[in-house]
């Protein structure tokens, strides 16, 4: 065992080191010189020289690389063209919005996708399930950011109950916070919330069919427990597994709905990274994110272990 | 019982009131973060919406019918017009407490001047030889030579006075003598300005509180300035929305003038746009009016050089080069294209209007025979590719469409190296004389040529002024009309009693 967890981390090691190779080498490639974009139209060759200079892009591509790997190694993400302020601080300040966002994403996802499927598989062919399966299919078929914009137009333009966009700060209080997530994570949920109704309503139908089920009911239990903890509990692993995936979606999709409601995340920072060839930001940014994802399925992999008895490490 | 729980949470979250502001502060909607908030490092005019002329001021000041005036020096004087001093207002505070005085404003122009510096407009102070400071508010600025521009330059928003004790701080909290101060920037979500209660203006500002947020995209500013959220959208709304929004009694839409000047590129450095005759075939083919009907349901003004109605020295020269197909058409033909042209628009979508009068012009354009397609590229490819400086060699693009929004830019066309890569030692030299011929008379006469020249020579076609938009909650007052400069001045701006 322990030797399986050192040789996971020390494929953690390189899988990193992979992805800042890739992402210094993708963000280099891309057309477009940061000096230009911040100088515009009034930019001259001189102004442009001079602030290549000022960001350290007149130096060879190599010596840019070690430079940012050696600092990226002591904690240190580097300084945001954009902002001028360290890269690491920024994404905290920005993981503040998009984590919570994503999280409550996925909250309302599960809470209205479980039981919705349930329900459509307990209710196969019949009204119950056409109906529930024809609104996932609006949720597979409606956009994000369209579905975004319809909730501001109903809930903020027409009846004012939440503010339309923009993010007060959890600062305010938890309440404030959470009413300008609302909107924004039901849309950004809405897409994956029917993808897994879909799902688990499928996956209960497959257990349904199983002789253990028979056997529950025959030997009298009541259905909401042949259905919660027989069907269910079985069909879960199929869940789980597109629930998970999902997760990371939901972080991807909260880059377009944070623009829509103007929500200051990790999103939006990266968009704007982009646009304004802002190099440190997008290589901090993907960089953390892929660090938090090749982490997290390390720790899942040797959590199986730890879980589940059955496998075993050679 | 959870069911219960979560609807009273709901319940809960749904209905605390949006709060109301109170009716001394104001919100604003603007498009585009600033990058950093020192004007004297980048020329973006996202800083010089929040900064110039709130935060920090200048010497002199453009005011909102375009004309300078004395702000911080109270006069000024010259002799020879190389030599011009200037006399500073007595009693005018930084809002760091200390008053401003001769030897700010020589850090400021020495800095300006400094290569060291990253100063974006460099080449602007090139003119100055020294900055002498006589006593504590008298300042001389010797030039090396007659310099018409000069006193626009020190009106300019990379001239602005600044403690020096303070300049670490620009990028991040920048310090002047304007109404209001820089109390919070939550980055990607907003800048919060105070007043500046000691500011030198008695009776301003109006305001005790403003919110900038930056909203990138326009569905999302009209649903902001519709729920209430916001109290001004100051450049975020496109034309389409506008007449919707005008019938909103809540509402009130100021549609003014600006420096913006979309202007159509042509590579003039590749055939066949080297060839005068095709340029002007290209200006014959295109109906300007229905453009601005297209792409800016009719707000706007339609041009005739790089010259916009906010400029003094504006003369309408759109009629010169008329629409005229049937002309566009022998041009074509004597030009040695009878059948027309393939041809490439290369735009920027970032720019909404681009993409929309490139799609107008390009059905003109077929009607003459020239077939031009639509090519839409991302704003940092724009840049490399069409503007390209060096290290870049040659421009990679046939036609663009783009608005330049500077001001008093003429001098563009006189730079061979700029992106038109349009060579005329006439117009060079017009120019150069402009730029020494101090007198307005003169000045504006050189002007009035300029302009002919351009539209007779036509190596860009001028297409519109593209209008000021600005959508206010109704009793908002004060805003600007026009848009002479970059800036979105609030000193005087407040709620109707």
């Amino acid at each position: 065992m322990q030797r399986y967890v050192f040789r996971r981390v020390g494929a953690l090691a390189v899988t990193l080191f992979f992805v800042s190779l890739l992402v210094f080498v993708v963000v280099r490639v891309l057309p477009g010189d940061p000096a230009l974009i911040i100088l515009g139209l009034e930019a001259n060759p001189d102004s442009v020289a001079r602030v290549r200079q000022a960001l350290g892009l007149d130096r060879p591509i190599p010596v840019q690389y070690a430079q940012w790997v050696g600092q990226a190694l002591r904690g240190d993400l580097g300084r945001s063209i954009q902002y001028d302020l360290p890269v690491g601080t920024l994404i905290l300040s920005r993981l503040s919005v998009t984590l919570p966002l994503t999280l409550l994403a996925a909250g309302l996802m599960v809470a209205a996708a479980l039981p919705l499927g349930v329900f459509a598989a307990t209710r196969h062919r019949r009204w119950g399930d056409y109906l529930t399966m024809t609104l996932s299919q609006l949720g597979v078929a409606v956009p994000g950011f369209w579905a975004g914009l319809l909730l501001i137009l109903l809930f903020s333009v027409r009846l004012g109950w939440v503010q339309a966009g923009g993010f007060d700060g959890w600062g305010e209080g938890i309440w404030r916070g959470l009413r300008s997530l609302l909107l924004p994570a039901v849309a950004l949920g809405l897409f994956q919330f029917a993808v897994l109704a879909r799902t688990t309503r499928s996956a209960v139908l497959e257990v349904l069919r199983e002789e253990y089920v028979k056997t529950a009911r025959a030997k009298g239990v009541a259905e909401r427990v042949v259905l919660f903890r027989h069907a269910l509990r079985n069909a879960l692993i199929p869940i789980v597994t597109v629930a998970g995936i999902q997760l990371g979606q939901l972080l991807a999709g909260s880059i377009i709905l944070e623009s829509v409601f103007y929500l200051p995340g990790l999103g939006r920072l990266t968009l704007a990274a982009i646009s304004a060839r802002d190099l440190p930001v997008v290589q901090g940014v993907v960089l953390f994110v892929a660090s938090m994802i090749v982490t997290v399925n390390a720790a899942v992999d040797i959590l199986y272990g730890i879980l589940d008895p059955r496998i075993r490490y050679g | 019982m959870m069911r219960l729980l979560v609807a009273a949470l709901l319940a809960a979250v749904l209905s605390t009131p949006v709060s109301a502001q109170p009716p001394s502060a104001l919100v604003i909607q603007v498009p585009t973060e600033p990058p950093g908030l020192d004007m004297t490092s980048n020329p973006s005019s996202a800083i010089a919406a929040v900064v110039f002329d709130n935060v920090q001021e200048g010497l002199i000041k453009i005011d909102r019918t375009g004309k300078m005036v004395p702000w911080l020096a109270e006069r000024w004087y010259t002799s020879d017009n190389k030599n011009y001093t200037f006399f500073l207002r007595k009693s005018v505070r930084f809002s760091n407490g200390r008053e401003m005085k001769a030897a700010d404003v020589k850090f400021a122009l020495d800095r300006a001047v400094n290569p060291e510096t990253k100063h974006p407009y460099r080449v602007q102070y090139d003119a100055i030889q020294d900055v002498i400071v006589k006593d504590d508010y008298t300042v001389t600025v010797a030039l090396k030579k007659v310099d018409a521009t000069f006193l626009y330059t020190t009106a300019r928003q990379g001239s602005v006075i600044y403690p020096r004790e303070a300049v670490d701080t620009l990028k991040s909290q920048p310090i002047g003598t304007g109404p209001f101060t820089v109390s919070e920037w939550v980055r990607g979500d907003r800048i919060v300005l105070l007043r500046n209660k000691d500011y030198w203006v008695k009776g301003l500002p109006k305001l005790d509180r403003v919110v900038f947020r930056f909203i990138p995209d326009p569905n999302s500013t009209l649903a902001a300035i519709k729920s209430g959220d916001i109290d001004v959208s100051a450049f975020g709304i496109g034309p389409e929305s506008v007449d919707e929004l005008k019938k909103d009694s809540r509402l009130q839409v100021i549609v003014g003038d600006s420096t913006n000047d979309v202007t159509l590129s042509m590579n003039n450095s590749k055939k066949p746009y080297s060839d005068k005759r095709v340029r002007l075939a290209i200006t014959h083919a295109i109906n300007k009016d229905e453009v601005l009907k297209g792409a800016m349901f009719g707000y706007g003004k339609v041009l005739g050089s790089n010259v916009d109605p906010t400029n003094p020295y504006f003369v309408d020269v759109s009629k010169r080069v008329a629409y005229d197909p049937a002309k566009a058409k022998k041009l074509l033909a004597e030009a040695g294209y009878p059948n027309g042209f393939d041809a490439v628009f290369k735009v920027a979508p970032q720019y909404y209007y681009t993409v929309r009068s490139a799609e107008v012009v390009a059905s003109q354009l077929a009607k003459v025979g020239i077939r031009a397609t639509i090519q839409q590229i991302e704003w940092g490819q724009w840049l490399s590719q069409v503007f390209c400086l060096a290290p870049c060699q040659t421009p990679d693009y046939d036609m663009s469409i783009i608005g330049h929004a500077e001001a008093w830019d003429i001098g563009n066309f006189a730079n061979p190296k700029y992106y038109f890569r349009w060579d005329s030692p006439e117009f060079q030299k017009l120019y150069a004389d402009s730029q020494v011929t101090v007198d307005d008379k003169g000045r504006r006469a050189l002007y009035v040529k300029m302009q002919e020249m351009l539209a007779d020579e036509a190596p860009a076609v001028w297409l519109y002024m593209h209008p000021r938009l600005v959508i206010t909650k109704k009793g908002v007052t004060g805003l600007w009309k026009d848009q002479p400069a970059p800036v979105l001045d609030l000193s005087e701006v407040a709620w109707q009693k």
